[in-house]
């Protein structure tokens, strides 16, 4: 417990952050790309074709784990957010902001394949499904925070206000998402289920779960990119950073 | 020294908002003539085939009042915000959330009471039949107030930024998207002639709900945007 | 009870930054009950943030703020102190007397003060019913001051009062002030240092700009 204390504070200071996600990034870029290669080479190429659909399934190795990272990265903000209005730390505030382009990218994507998908399964591009719904909406709640984000001069007073939005989303989502299900009864019956009762074979399974994994890593090297020059930037005043200017200018 | 009593406090701050708004009654004019313009063009675009239109009219009147409600809400923190009277509701010795509900209430009385007035008048251009039209009443005799709680939080958000009616409605389409379900449910439900309690009691918890959770949320974010 | 042998609001190293550069600070200074205090500084030298930092609205990021030997939040210290900032918190819409007795609603009255009292000793007699939008600047100035007059608060912040006044209402603020340090409370002033109306013993916090 106290080691945990420890690292909530080391990992709170920024120039510790800065150093830490500065190692681990290329890290974390190397095992995303090495793990995209082998999910997709298993995905697209070894995995077999599906009886009904045929080679169209084979965007879900793109699309649900898109889908994941949406709300994964989402949870992760929700996090972080608490501790920015709670504990008013700064270092949370960055990572639930520099989160959020990552997530609402993810979105789109899960957006852009599921339209994809949508046209050789249903015969129409869009659908008024409840996971894409939800997931459209979910897209607004992004687009929203980045917006509130950018619309304050002051950054740090930006990012509170942000975060608390995050809140908001997090009670709002669920709600979102379950009348959206009890909306689309009522209107169009059940769609197509997109996974019966498990009946994916393993040969699909693994590609999926790696892909999982990859884009957890992407995700983690994006963040940490994203981060090291929001706190460049937001620190440009301070002493640590003065000194990575100055070393930098002595190197080239 | 005599302190001031919350009760005291409380009605102080409906009066002046109320008295404000009439004063100034020329604007609240403005969100009903928008919602009346939106509803007139509708058939204008779809034709006048009564049936289209009363199958349509629900959710038509709902989402009329949700966006001319848009409208109106700038007016809720801004000019309090401009001229100093917020800094002075927020030092007095008294509890925010409260206050700030009276202010949501005086907002709603003034904003969405005149809009339900004319919902009848806008349904009725689209004949939808009167047992709809009474479940649409209530529909909106509940979703308006938690649109205005909803909307508060959102609004107190913003107040620090610059002029950003855009992004209240980005940000606020998430939070309305279960209330304009229900409610536009319970009426097609009552248009068909089946149950509808069921969707009117949703959002009756949730404006239960609301109206505990959005004060206090509303004067959580208002610190938040003032803290600057 | 409060603990009356405390300082009524006393700062410690405070300071507040803005993307890490301090605008003000660090700002030590305790004032007691029946104390005047003058805080003297350029434009930009964080006077108005100073203020506002006082009123709890602002968190300062670095020292500490104590009201009665407690810390300062803007809970505690709500109906303790009376803030005149720079926008008046007036209603243009309303009259003064309107305006004072939605004051009166949220903060309670002094004993023996009411709107209509304080409006007269401001010399705003005869126009409590006009809109305060007819009202000349000075004169809104005046209906603020009178707010001052009728909430009981003890400390007073007043960020640059003097503005918009002529010589009396320069006067008229003075007496106040002195009358308010006279019964006990204490007054923190802002102004940016060229003409100091202030007459009399009072202590002068400088800010560095």
């Amino acid at each position: 417990m106290n080691k945990l204390v420890y690292w909530y504070h080391k990992l709170g200071s920024p120039p510790t952050f800065y150093r830490f996600a500065g190692v681990l990034r290329p890290w974390c870029l190397a095992i995303a790309l090495i793990l995209a290669v082998i999910g997709l080479y298993g995905g697209l190429y070894l995995a077999p074709a599906d009886y009904q659909q045929g080679d169209a399934y084979r965007i879900i190795f793109i699309h649900v784990p898109s889908a994941w990272m949406s709300l994964f990265i989402y949870g992760v903000m929700a996090v972080a957010a608490l501790v920015a209005v709670v504990w008013r730390m700064k270092m949370a505030e960055v990572i639930a902001m520099q989160s959020a382009p990552i997530g609402a990218a993810f979105t789109f994507i899960t957006l852009c394949t599921g339209s994809l998908w949508g046209k050789p399964m249903w015969g129409t591009w869009w659908t008024w499904d409840a996971r894409l719904t939800s997931e459209l909406v979910l897209l607004f709640i992004y687009l929203g925070i980045i917006g509130l984000f950018h619309a304050f001069e002051d950054r740090r007073h930006g990012a509170r206000a942000a975060c608390f939005l995050i809140l908001v989303g997090v009670v709002n989502l669920p709600i979102v998402h379950y009348s959206v299900v009890w909306w689309n009864t009522l209107h169009q019956g059940t769609t197509v289920r997109i996974f019966g009762k498990s009946n994916i074979t393993t040969s699909m399974l693994w590609p999926l779960l790696v892909m999982m994994f990859s884009t957890k890593f992407y995700y983690a090297a994006s963040l940490f990119g994203r981060a090291r020059a929001d706190l460049l930037d937001l620190e440009s005043g301070k002493a640590w950073v003065k000194q990575i200017a100055s070393d930098e200018e002595a190197r080239s | 020294m005599s302190g001031a009593r919350v009760s005291s406090a409380c009605a102080a701050v409906l009066r002046r908002d109320l008295l404000l708004a009439w004063r100034r009654r020329g604007d609240m004019a403005l969100p009903v003539l928008y919602a009346l313009i939106v509803a007139t063009l509708f058939p204008f675009a779809l034709g006048p085939e009564a049936q289209l239109l009363a199958r349509i009219a629900g959710g038509v009147v709902l989402v009329t009042v949700l966006l001319a409600m848009l409208l109106a809400f700038d007016g809720l923190f801004r000019p309090d915000l401009e001229d100093g009277s917020l800094e002075q509701l927020m030092l007095a010795p008294q509890p925010l959330p409260l206050l700030l509900a009276m202010k949501i209430a005086a907002h709603w009385l003034t904003t969405a009471l005149p809009l339900m007035v004319i919902a009848p008048l806008m349904a009725g251009m689209y004949h939808l039949p009167w047992p709809a039209m009474k479940v649409l009443l209530l529909a909106l005799l509940i979703a308006t107030p938690l649109l205005s709680l909803l909307g508060a939080v959102l609004v107190a958000l913003t107040a620090g930024t610059r002029r950003s009616g855009m992004l209240l409605a980005l940000m606020l389409l998430p939070l309305c998207v279960p209330v304009v379900i229900f409610a536009a449910g319970a009426v097609t439900a009552a248009q068909q002639g089946l149950p509808w309690v069921a969707p009117i009691a949703w959002l009756g918890a949730a404006l239960a709900l609301a109206l505990v959770l959005a004060p206090l949320a509303c004067a959580a974010a208002l610190r938040i945007a003032l803290d600057a | 009870m409060t603990d009356t042998s405390a300082a009524l609001l006393e700062a410690r190293g405070l300071t507040f930054l803005r993307r890490d550069e301090p605008v003000f600070g660090p700002v030590d200074f305790a004032l007691r009950a029946g104390e005047v205090a003058l805080i003297e500084g350029d434009n930009g030298s964080g006077k108005t943030t100073l203020m506002r930092v006082l009123t709890g609205l602002l968190h300062a990021d670095e020292g500490s703020l104590l009201l009665y030997g407690e810390p300062l939040s803007v809970e505690r210290a709500s109906g303790e102190l009376a803030f005149l900032g720079h926008q008046l918190g007036l209603k243009l819409e309303l009259s003064p007397l309107e305006n004072l007795r939605v004051a009166a609603g949220l903060f309670g009255q002094r004993k023996g003060v009411s709107p209509a009292s304080a409006l007269a000793s401001v010399g705003l007699a005869g126009y409590e019913h006009e809109p305060v939008r007819r009202l000349s600047a000075g004169q809104k100035k005046r209906a603020a001051l009178a707010r001052l007059l009728l909430i009981p608060a003890a400390l007073w912040l007043l960020d640059e009062p003097y503005a918009n006044l002529d010589r009396e209402g320069i006067a008229l603020v003075n007496r106040q002030v002195e009358r308010h340090a006279h019964e006990g409370g204490a007054v923190l002033v802002t102004s940016h240092g060229a003409v100091t109306f202030l007459n009399g013993a009072y202590r002068r916090i400088a800010l560095a700009s």
